[in-house]
């Protein structure tokens, strides 16, 4: 894969990704790995992100204060950094949510038509 | 900075963290060590890439944003090229029409003194509560006098004697200079005999302004001295056009009305003007001006003429305060002993800065300059709500695009921002393309003043630094002012609807798209207001015109030629040998081919100029002196300028001749001073024996003199005798035909003999009414251009909204509408619109026509004629500019209509 197809994939996904991290730390903090983890895990691993990718995306988060960070030891002791939902990242989350899914139930309707005619 | 540093710190170590715990993962679920690693390095993907993009989250984000945001923006753009095109026009139309008034006045306001350090330079003004006894005073334009009808008087002109005084004050100023001009000087001996405007100055006038020569020296404090050679030194435009710039120039002798000068230099090309506009040819020392017999003083020892400017550089460490003070006691001193002044009249002396104390040629064009920047400004308002109107309802064009970018978590400041680089890629477009509009404009422009003045100017109207950023802040206003509005529209998107729209087949206006009509609607109304102020604006300067070109001015003005001769200053002339050259001339032109009739007096009428004379009136019940103009005349000057005699005889050549002193007077002279008494046969004439006592032998009708505006006042016709005389020719035909005629006839009889001033009647009086032409005819344009803007505008709302509405239009017809109903349907619509707009304008109209103040004759700012002819003009083209969508709603077919959606 060139690099430039993998910057491609980073930008379509932004704004999905950082509302995936900001569902994930809902939950509670957690370091890097965990969150790739959980977001893997939870969309039962449909959505399949380079891993990496989750960090330019972390620091944007931080960056438009919707997350913060803290020094903490991590499962296997060592020091690691947990990223944390900060309140405003918690309203931004409900917002960009109650957008999201009216988005989805807009295309949901309008694709509704075509996937009965083709089932049927 | 550091904030961001916190947040990097530690990340490659992080990353590696995050990969070592996949694989310990992958191990975890039975992998090899070494697949494991793999599969977690492929899974998370480039690491250093990954640093890359995380650092420049930071570092980038802003920037990059704005170069995504600028190519979306430009390809946007290019997608619509015919909204850009108009967009752009519009705006450019908007800036260079501001940009190019704007030059203009910088160049006669704002532009600094082309000197060294110009902000340290001061000019010197006295003021006192009346006006100096027996003392002629001028600055000739340099700075704006006090009006000479007020009690109080001022001036920034002072004697020598005075001069030389506040030159001694070597403790307050480092440097002091003093400058007395333009004179018109008749220079020979390069080439034909030519008119130059040349300025007086002391000696050290270059070392005070630091104004170095571009070749040979400039002049120097001992040019000054009594009996030091006469030298001069050239301005460098006029060099490079008189001796085309050539160094044998220097040394060369030439004669400046028949006095030899020595040119020893040239000035640097920088130094064009000491006051605003007021360029000259050369530089000659003070001491020169009995030589060159100029009439301001007979010599310069003298203080009963007070004819030179003082600039000086203040020394460090003084106060203008200071300076004011010492100069102020000097002054009073001075004026008190030599009697021009009494104590009680205060005179003082203040020190004001250069900059704003020279104010040359802002005395003149300053206010209608103001008045045409106010209408550049009202009229880029309107391109901007023009822009505005496009850009919204591109907004709901977009709407679509808007929500799925919202919906994909683009932030709202975001896409508005996205929205206003738009605007402003738009508004600098149009800057761009403005600039250029702006310099030819501004070139014309300067033009069109130059030829309207009779003195050279240099007018340095080329675009500077102060334009340029005029222009960019122009511009970024702009595009605020136009895209900011409809982006806030434009995004406040109700997500689900929007996205339905098209794929629902539910069309037309929501809550959302309603409010925002009404938004439009306000800017057509908007641009209306605006066009009708610029439109009322304009009518009323054009009906002054009018007016004042409708006025008679008494005489016969068409078919003139006037050119001006001075004998007096060639030197040459002694005994009656003017008067010989006169007759001479006379005769000689009135036997050219195409002349019906010549005369010569000591100016011309309407003109600018005025003679005007304190007489005492022979048998008038009140004994005292009473003001009069004059104006001394050759033979034939009555038949000439066609003013018809009412009693007694005209001025003829044995009147020139005779040692008799006679006079004709207008009737309003008779009417003022001479009620019920037979005029012909009393005398009149200055207070002293000496003075000449005129005997009045004739009575003509009125006419205008100094110009149009000024009633007829009493005048006093007397012959013209040694003294410099306007030529009038009267021709069958055009006047300009005769000019190479008689300009033979002049060298023909004396080849060192200029002629300068050559001009019809008519040219004379349109430049008397140049102000009036320029506001006029820049209003107009201006005027008309807002009228077609907000005509756009209004086209461009209803074409869109019936576009929008082609379907309710369609279901409407369907249901029996006829073609009638949805023409008056939209047409109403857009003529509310132009009623509100005309309603508004007028309004605001009213209240600011009053500045065109001293612009306006025989016309009310509030002339109903006018602001009514301007309302019906709208309703007739904004009619017209409804009547097409109008129409093409009418014209919608149900069927198609109802299909195309459905």
């Amino acid at each position: 894969m060139s690099t430039k197809d993998a910057r491609k994939r980073i930008e379509l996904l932004q704004g999905t990704l950082d509302l995936l991290i900001l569902r994930t730390l809902m939950l509670g903090p957690a370091h890097g790995h965990a969150i790739a983890k959980a977001i893997e895990f939870r969309s039962d691993e449909v959505l399949q992100v380079e891993q990496g990718s989750l960090y330019p995306a972390l620091h944007r988060l931080i960056k438009r204060g919707s997350i913060s960070v803290e020094e903490g030891f991590s499962e296997n002791n060592r020091r690691a950094k947990f990223y944390k939902l900060t309140a405003k990242g918690r309203r931004k989350l409900a917002a960009e949510t109650g957008k999201w899914e009216r988005v989805a139930r807009a295309i949901g309707q309008i694709l509704q038509p075509v996937r009965e005619e083709s089932e049927s | 900075m550091k904030r961001r540093d916190k947040m990097l710190d530690g990340l490659g170590q992080e990353i590696r963290d995050h990969i070592e715990a996949e694989a310990q993962d992958n191990i975890s679920r039975g992998m090899s060590p070494r697949d494991a690693r793999r599969a977690a390095l492929v899974k998370f993907g480039n690491p250093t890439l990954v640093m890359e993009d995380t650092q420049g989250v930071w570092r980038r984000l802003w920037l990059d944003e704005l170069a995504q945001d600028l190519r979306y923006g430009l390809r946007i753009l290019r997608k619509s090229p015919g909204f850009t095109l108009v967009a752009v026009l519009t705006l450019a139309l908007g800036i260079g029409a501001n940009t190019a008034i704007f030059s203009l006045l910088n160049a006669v306001m704002l532009q600094s003194i082309p000197v060294r350090d110009p902000q340290q330079l001061a000019v010197l003004r006295w003021s006192a509560h009346s006006h100096p006894y027996k003392i002629g005073t001028s600055s000739y334009g340099d700075c704006k006098p006090t009006d000479w009808q007020q009690p109080s008087s001022g001036n920034c002109s002072f004697s020598y004697p005075m001069f030389q005084k506040v030159r001694n004050q070597t403790q307050l100023f480092s440097g002091v200079a003093a400058v007395a001009g333009p004179a018109g000087l008749d220079l020979a001996g390069n080439g034909t005999a030519s008119i130059v405007s040349g300025e007086l100055v002391s000696g050290g006038f270059f070392q005070t302004l630091g104004v170095p020569a571009a070749v040979g020296r400039p002049l120097e404090p001992a040019d000054e001295r009594p009996g030091a050679e006469a030298v001069a030194v050239l301005n460098y435009a006029y060099w490079q056009g008189a001796f085309g710039g050539s160094s044998t120039a220097i040394g060369k002798s030439i004669k400046l009305n028949g006095v030899p000068f020595k040119i020893v230099g040239v000035a640097d090309p920088h130094f064009t003007r000491l006051a605003p506009g007021k360029t000259q040819d050369l530089w000659l020392p003070l001491s020169q001006v009995a030589a060159l017999r100029l009439p301001w003083s007979s010599s310069p020892e003298k203080d009963d003429s007070w004819w030179l400017t003082i600039v000086g550089r203040l020394a460090p460490g003084t106060s203008s305060a200071q300076a004011q003070n010492a100069l102020s006691l000097l002054f009073r001193n001075e004026v008190i002993q030599s009697s021009a002044l009494k104590a009680s009249d205060d005179p003082q002396v203040a020190v004001l800065s250069a900059q704003q104390g020279l104010t040359g040629m802002r005395n003149d064009v300053g206010q209608p300059l103001l008045v045409l920047m106010g209408a550049v400004g009202i009229l880029l308002l309107i391109a901007c709500s023009n822009v505005a109107g496009l850009m919204l309802s591109r907004a709901a064009a977009r709407q679509r695009e808007m929500a799925v970018r919202l919906a994909l978590g683009a932030g709202r400041w975001r896409v508005i921002r996205q929205l206003l680089i738009e605007s402003m890629m738009l508004a600098f477009a149009g800057a761009a393309v403005g600039v250029l509009l702006a310099m030819w404009g501004a070139n014309a422009l300067a033009a069109f003043v130059a030829a309207n003045r009779y003195s050279p100017l240099s007018l340095d109207a080329g675009p500077d630094l102060t334009v340029l950023a005029f222009t960019v802040g122009t511009a970024v206003l702009t595009g605020v002012l136009f895209g900011f509005a409809p982006a806030l529209r434009g995004t406040r998107v109700n997500l689900t609807p929007a996205l339905k729209e098209n794929a629902s087949g539910i069309s037309g206006a929501g809550p959302a798209q309603k409010h925002k009509f009404s938004f439009g609607n306000w800017l057509v109304v908007a641009q209306v207001a605006l066009s009708v102020i610029v439109l009322a604006g304009a009518g009323l300067v054009v009906r002054s015109l009018v007016n004042l070109a409708s006025v008679d001015p008494g005489f016969d003005a068409r078919n003139v030629l006037q050119f001006g001769v001075d004998p007096t200053l060639t030197g040459f002339y002694k005994g009656n040998e003017m008067e010989i050259l006169y007759r001479e001339l006379h005769t000689r032109l009135s036997s050219l081919p195409g002349v019906t009739s010549v005369t010569y007096s000591s100016g011309t009428l309407l003109d600018g100029g005025l003679w005007t004379s304190d007489v005492l009136i022979q048998g008038r019940a009140d004994p005292s002196k009473v003001e009069t103009q004059m104006l001394a005349v050759g033979p034939d000057f009555f038949t000439t300028m066609r003013i018809p005699l009412l009693a007694g005889r005209v001025l003829n050549q044995a009147d020139v001749e005779s040692v008799r002193d006679v006079a004709v007077v207008n009737k309003a002279f008779v009417r003022k001073f001479l009620q019920n008494r037979e005029p012909l046969g009393l005398h009149f004439g200055g207070e002293q024996s000496k003075d000449p006592q005129y005997e009045i032998v004739g009575i003509v009708a009125d006419t205008k003199y100094e110009d149009l505006r000024k009633d007829e006042r009493a005048t006093a016709f007397v012959p013209l005798k040694k003294h410099e005389a306007h030529f009038a020719v009267r021709t069958a035909s055009d006047p300009h035909l005769v000019i190479p005629d008689m300009r033979r006839v002049v060298s023909g009889l004396d080849n060192e003999l200029p002629v300068f001033d050559i001009r019809t009647q008519t040219e004379r009086i349109e430049r008397l009414l140049f102000n009036e032409r320029l506001v006029a005819r820049m209003a107009s344009l201006f005027g008309l251009l807002a009228l077609a803007l907000a005509c756009i505008g209004l086209y461009g709302l209803l074409a869109y909204e019936v576009a929008q509405r082609t379907r309710e239009i369609g279901i409407r017809t369907a249901l029996g509408a006829q073609r009638r109903d949805v023409l008056r349907l939209v047409g109403t619509k857009g003529l509310m619109l132009v009623v509100i707009g005309v309603i508004f304008g007028m309004i605001v109209a009213i209240g600011v026509t009053r500045s065109l103040g001293s612009l306006l004759y025989g016309v009310q700012p509030t002339d109903p004629a006018t602001l009514f002819a301007v309302g019906i003009l709208f309703l007739v083209v904004g009619w017209l500019a409804c009547w097409i969508p109008a129409r093409r709603a009418a014209l919608v077919d149900p069927m198609v209509a109802l299909r195309c959606e459905g």
